[in-house]
């Protein structure tokens, strides 16, 4: 099925003004008039330059899931169901860690389940690249193959849609019973391939210097030797971890006045010093370093061992993010150039 | 759906001051709370904040529940200030409890320090009630000083105990207080015991410091690794595997432990820290 740029954009006028039962609430990515190259997830408004596909935005989609503030005890009424356009396949492989991290064990992040039930996921095939992108470095590619409910892949004007989940099909029944939808054809797809394999192309050749994916293991053999000089420039600001789509530690602040517990829930990040550090002032990362390299083993071998997925995508938004000028790739490749170079004793 | 987050108000009924730093809160919660001796609790004091102990008391006792604290940190400066009547939050109970299956029939050594002997209470009160299951049991507890010692109104009868040895150190006797036990820090009751390791099981719990060389005291003893347990003090924020602060390499503080066999996690980075 395909639809042509502006008929879908016409849907989501419809929603926001009520006249779409189903869905109440749009977020798609802006771009902002002195920033154009910069997307923001923002509410679907018609005036305001909405960009589907292009590359990833500025925050990542879980600030729309795990919000950096909510209440989670007592827990809101649902929400009406809502659509959020235009996320991109970093993002959605990011949401893969935090649905096993949040809903797929032991226990149930009350909110984070809500808002992914009420929620109709439309992924967009990346048709550009930042500069920080490199998600073909760590097994991603810059279009999805699951992880939406509905995924667009653009040609000149027009979408073609993917149904990608029973949620996903329910948006499209839907969607054709109120804007212009057309069946697209054997070459419209072979179009989808090839921007798909040329996207793929661009990425990998921009970071194939900086490839060490079979080599994450080592990151752990160097325990003090180059860290410290590749977090030099680190000042334990937090960015990265805050603005990281798989990253979920939180801090739980008690705000009961009442009778009522009241709990709300947070972002933390392992970079400040306070994190890990318990009372009495123990802590096992006290320096800045280790904290640092904390991160990275949590991305490549703690999460690896705690869901069996890596907790970097590849949406570079730590690298852009970052205060220190510090590149995230370039980290990876140091550290283990340096291991095996046998700095390490 | 179970909100984790939820809390079960509770009633402080009494409070003992234990030593100068160290009370415990007699809470009555307003429903039973089952636990497994080993497992921890979340603390919420209304508007101060959270943060995890452990029960002192037996398992078989559900309506009450005793918890002993330090005074060390933010919140623990109002568990300080804490009185009888205030209404707190527990939830929980969390992590890994102490195997007492595998005690079963065995010589158990328990070795604990300072606050530490916190959660070793609540072990060493749930074997009694159960005490023919077990060999015998011996307690040893050490303090910085006479003053410190926690449970001193129960510390007579635990000593009378027939199936019991129960021995205290102190690390130092200042001017003008009176020790009859010994002095030095609490692995130099180790010396003094009699018997063979082999297959015997050891609890440790207490300060970094002391659960370190008490455990490399313990092994050069001739205790397997599998054989001793720790309770391993992390920050136990959230208390189910959520917030990530006591991540140890690939294990968690709070689901995998508080309690772990010493040979789980010999190898994962900054244990004693």
């Amino acid at each position: 099925m395909m639809i042509e740029e502006k008929d879908l954009l016409g849907f989501f006028k419809a929603c926001i003004e009520g006249k779409v039962e189903s869905y109440s609430e749009i977020m798609v990515p802006v771009s902002q008039d002195e920033f154009p190259d910069r997307f923001v997830f923002s509410r679907f408004n018609p005036e305001s330059v909405c960009v589907l596909d292009r590359y990833r935005t500025v925050d990542p989609l879980k600030i729309l899931f795990y919000m950096p503030r909510e209440t989670v005890l007592p827990v809101a009424p649902d929400p009406p169901m809502r659509v959020v356009a235009g996320a991109k396949a970093c993002d959605l492989k990011a949401m893969q860690v935090l649905d096993a991290a949040l809903t797929g064990g032991d226990f149930v992040d009350p909110l984070y389940k809500i808002w992914r039930e009420r929620t109709v996921v439309i992924g967009a095939d990346c048709t550009d690249a930042a500069d920080t992108c490199h998600c073909t470095l760590v097994g991603g590619m810059p279009h999805a193959e699951s992880g939406y409910d509905v995924n667009l892949s653009r040609i000149d004007d027009r979408f073609v849609l993917d149904a990608g989940s029973a949620k996903g099909e329910a948006f499209l029944n839907v969607l054709q019973s109120h804007a212009k939808v057309q069946p697209e054809s054997e070459s419209d797809r072979k179009r989808v391939r090839d921007n798909r394999r040329k996207m793929t192309e661009r990425v990998q050749s921009r970071n194939r210097e900086l490839d060490r994916s079979d080599q994450y293991a080592r990151l752990r053999e160097d325990q003090d030797k180059n860290w410290p000089a590749a977090s030099e420039t680190c000042i334990g600001c937090g960015a990265c971890t805050n603005i990281c789509p798989t990253c979920y530690c939180l801090i739980l602040n008690d705000e009961t006045k009442a009778q009522q517990f009241v709990k709300v829930r947070g972002y933390d990040s392992c970079q400040w010093h306070g994190y890990a550090r318990v009372a009495g002032g123990a802590s096992p990362r006290p320096r800045m370093f280790e904290r640092f390299r904390n991160r990275y083993l949590c991305k490549f071998l703690f999460m690896k061992s705690n869901f069996n997925l890596l907790g970097c995508t590849g949406c570079g938004r730590c690298t852009e993010a970052c205060a220190g000028n510090i590149d995230f790739r370039k980290v990876v490749k140091r550290i283990t150039d340096g291991v095996e170079m046998g700095v390490v004793d | 759906m179970q909100n984790p987050f939820d809390v079960i108000p509770a009633e402080i009924y009494d409070v003992v001051q234990e030593s100068p730093l160290i009370r415990t809160l007699r809470l009555r919660p307003e429903k039973p709370i089952r636990f497994q001796t080993g497992q921890f609790m979340e603390l919420t004091l209304p508007g101060i904040g959270e943060a995890p102990f452990t029960p002192s008391t037996s398992h078989f006792v559900t309506d009450v529940m005793d918890i002993t604290i330090m005074k060390t940190g933010f919140m623990t400066e109002y568990v300080h200030k804490a009185k009888a009547g205030d209404r707190v939050g527990l939830r929980g109970p969390f992590g890994s409890c102490y195997p007492l299956e595998k005690f079963e029939g065995k010589d158990l050594l328990i070795l604990g320090g300072g606050c530490g002997l916190a959660p070793l209470r609540s072990l060493f009160l749930t074997l009694l009630d159960e005490v023919d299951k077990y060999k015998s049991i011996t307690f040893l507890a050490g303090a910085k000083s006479p003053k410190d010692c926690v449970y001193k109104e129960a510390v007579p009868g635990w000593k009378k105990h027939p199936r019991v040895t129960f021995r205290r150190a102190v690390d130092v006797v200042p001017e003008g207080e009176t020790w009859d036990e010994e002095v030095g820090v609490v692995t130099v009751l180790l010396k003094n015991l009699k018997g063979n390791p082999g297959d015997n099981p050891a609890v440790v719990c207490g300060p970094p410091v002391m659960m370190k060389y008490g455990t490399f005291d313990l092994l050069k003893m001739g205790y397997r690794e599998e054989n001793i347990y720790l309770s391993m003090e992390k920050k136990m924020y959230c208390g189910h595997g959520q917030c990530r602060h006591c991540v140890m390499g690939s294990y968690y503080a709070c689901k995998d432990g508080p309690v772990f066999p010493y040979a789980q996690i010999k190898d994962e980075e900054a244990i004693w820290e």
